[in-house]
């Protein structure tokens, strides 16, 4: 069937069965910053954002997000112009795999596109469902908070 | 996957979803969340059904009654400044121990009560702040209490094309207080055991309560032996470390990957102890 939405403020009409996972339906149309990694929900590294919820795609069927809006990290930035959020991940060391990060921008975006000036705490929060093996979070907290600060001034 | 859903319905209101469900029985597959949805792949589903464009996805109050729609999801609810004024918070403190927090912006609060699973939190609050539960069919709506709702998992009680449609909670009156702890390995792990009380005061005496386990069975249930306990006493120290006991030794649990069920016996007293204590201290505080 026809799912209609929009990726990256694109607007797309998707031929797919409604019960395929959003996730493999994102990859295979080429959004390869989505990752795969635990597949149930556990981790994070799949995390996109709908209607600016930050959201798990491995535990979406395709069929749900019909008429909804979806972003996913390629819309943030590129190398010459980056989001703040990623040049802050960078200057704090704040990846280091780097299979993550996508996930880790998402709801770090989310999060500051709600609150603008977050606590420590309040980071942790929106944080908490995507795990990090490599950087201990502490540098990626730090980042979120930078990018806050840079992003009101 | 559903690899043999070719369509995906999105009904705009309750009872079009009830006809549907009517129509296609076990072919179709309601669709909230869909946290569990997407893990599922039973090859008779053919058809999915979205609930979440029934128009039952906000939170209003009326005559100091809160109603909840099915759809909303568990992350408005561990937000939202009228719930979190209702019996102390438990329900808000429920809802925000729920996985983590793009779980929390996914899942509804109707699935969360239906599937009942290890890690729905939300139900033991519900179950002892009295909630009741509205549910639409092929014959109408019907409402049934929480001991009815959680008399059995809610996925029997439910009846064929049945959905739950609303949940309803009520500000208690008097000198009341409440309190909910989730006890688990680590912030984003499944309950031990989850424990939530309900506590009214009349002067000195405790007038009614209501004392919730979770994580031990399928569904929670009352410790209607500590309950017994507090009811028409005064609640001193040593009547409600009489209750916790009593809680304790009327525990089914069984063991798992995760603690043995001695373990989790005795947990039950030590975390059913600390909520009707708290509910106890904030009762006192309003008489």
């Amino acid at each position: 069937m026809d799912i209609h939405v929009e990726v990256n403020h694109q607007p797309l009409v998707w031929k797919v069965n409604p019960g395929q996972i959003l996730l493999d339906v994102l990859r295979r149309e080429g959004y390869k910053s989505v990752k795969f990694g635990c597949g149930q929900g556990d981790c994070g590294a799949c995390t996109v954002l709908i209607d600016g919820q930050s959201m798990r795609s491995c535990l979406l069927l395709v069929g749900q997000v019909e008429g909804r809006s979806i972003v996913t990290v390629e819309s943030l930035g590129n190398h010459d112009q980056p989001h703040p959020l990623q040049s802050s991940f960078v200057e704090c060391g704040a990846v280091q795999c780097g299979y993550c990060t996508p996930g880790m921008l998402l709801s770090a975006k989310a999060l500051l596109d709600e609150n603008p000036k977050p606590d420590e705490d309040q980071v942790r929060e929106a944080l908490d469902g995507n795990l990090c093996r490599c950087t201990g979070y502490k540098k990626i907290i730090e980042a979120v908070l930078r990018a806050a600060e840079r992003m009101r001034s | 996957m559903l690899a043999n859903a070719k369509v995906c319905l999105y009904p705009r209101d309750q009872q079009e979803a009830v006809r549907i469900l009517e129509e296609y029985g076990g072919q179709a597959l309601v669709l909230a969340g869909g946290t569990t949805a997407a893990l599922n792949s039973d090859p008779a589903v053919t058809t999915l059904v979205d609930l979440t464009r029934i128009g039952l996805d906000s939170i209003e109050e009326e005559d100091g009654e809160w109603s909840l729609g099915c759809c909303v999801r568990i992350q408005q609810i561990a937000t939202h400044a009228g719930i979190a004024g209702l019996c102390d918070g438990m329900l808000s403190t429920a809802a925000g121990s729920v996985g983590s927090r793009p779980i929390r912006n996914m899942t509804t609060l109707g699935g969360n009560v239906v599937q009942v699973f290890r890690w729905s939190d939300p139900p033991v609050a519900l179950m002892a702040m009295n909630a009741g539960f509205e549910l639409m069919g092929p014959a109408g709506s019907r409402r049934l209490s929480a001991d009815e709702f959680f008399e059995r998992h809610p996925r029997q009680v439910l009846q064929r094309s049945e959905i739950l449609t609303r949940v309803y909670v009520r500000r208690p009156q008097g000198a009341s207080g409440g309190a909910f702890i989730k006890y688990a390995r680590t912030a984003f792990d499944l309950a031990v055991v989850d424990a939530a009380v309900c506590i009214e005061l009349d002067g000195r005496n405790c007038s009614a309560a209501r004392v919730v386990v979770g994580g031990t069975r399928t569904v929670p249930w009352r410790s209607r032996e500590a309950e017994k306990i507090l009811v028409g006493s005064r609640l001193t120290k040593a009547v409600m470390r009489r209750a916790a006991a009593a809680a304790r030794l009327e525990t089914r649990a069984a063991g798992g990957v995760r603690t043995d069920g001695e373990y989790r016996r005795q947990m039950v007293e030590v975390i059913a102890g600390r909520v009707i204590e708290q509910a106890a201290q904030r009762a006192r505080e309003r008489s």
